[in-house]
């Protein structure tokens, strides 16, 4: 199920992003996973996620998520996120993630909130 | 449209992945019509969850059983729709609690049926005479 998700690293300036394209699910969680434990293995303290706008996240999905950001609690980072299409926005909403990682419309508008 | 094709069926393999297949199904159905795309997106997830949840809960990754979905157009522009799985109820789910989560106290899934809750404007959670699980949603043109 790997071929369903694409996982890419970047830095700008003190800001590690993690590019998310594809099925964000239970079965392609490992590979976020692995991407959040790189930077955070290289110093990160604050993390950017980008999901492409067509990003299939199901249930599965937002608890990978999840588990992410507790840990991201535990670790003391800053986490925002930007790409959500507005149905997802507002499932973020719903379930409560926005509380924990602020969302935000373009990538240059979280870079600068940071 | 004539009676006998306000009801349009799909049944598939209990195999993960599926359930986009199933979403595809009634987002096409809903696009004929002519739901708003806002709404034709919580219809995605929510037949994702729901077929999920039957697929993984129900029929527990069994790829000889199916899930059957079920789309029927109701007057005054709503959709009806039914999900079935072949396996024995699944019992009560916890409505979930992001902060415990993330606290690490509980664990982090079980959002599938809070979201159809949330997207849907009816749910019901039911059994059939042979013990079989369906979700049976509503949702209509606007919320």
């Amino acid at each position: 199920m790997a071929k369903d998700l694409e996982i890419s690293i970047r830095l700008k300036a003190d800001v590690s992003i993690i590019d998310i394209k594809g099925d964000v699910t239970a079965p392609t969680g490992q590979p976020i996973e692995d991407a959040y434990h790189k930077v955070t293995g290289a110093g990160a303290k604050k993390i950017l996620f980008t999901f492409a706008s067509d990003c299939y996240i199901n249930s599965g999905g937002i608890a990978i998520l999840i588990g992410i950001l507790s840990e991201t609690k535990k670790n003391g980072q800053v986490v925002r996120m930007t790409g959500l299409s507005a149905h997802f926005q507002k499932i973020f909403a719903m379930v409560g993630i926005t509380k924990y990682a602020q969302v935000f419309p373009s990538e240059d508008a979280a870079l600068a909130e940071f | 449209m004539t009676p006998e094709k306000k009801k349009f069926e799909l049944h598939v393999p209990s195999a993960l992945g599926n359930e986009k297949v199933a979403m595809e199904f009634a987002a096409s159905i809903a696009k004929q019509l002519d739901f708003p795309p806002d709404r034709i997106e919580d219809l995605k997830t929510a037949v994702a969850e729901a077929c999920l949840n039957a697929i993984e809960h129900g029929n527990k990754l069994d790829e000889s059983m199916k899930v059957g979905i079920t789309l029927t157009v109701a007057p005054g522009g709503s959709l009806q729709v039914a999900i079935q799985d072949e396996g024995k109820g699944v019992g009560q789910v916890p409505t979930p609690n992001i902060e415990s989560q993330v606290e690490g106290k509980t664990d982090p899934r079980g959002w599938g049926i809070f979201l159809i809750k949330n997207l849907m404007d009816e749910v019901s959670f039911e059994s059939t005479p042979e013990g079989r699980n369906v979700v049976k949603m509503i949702i209509h043109l606007k919320k």
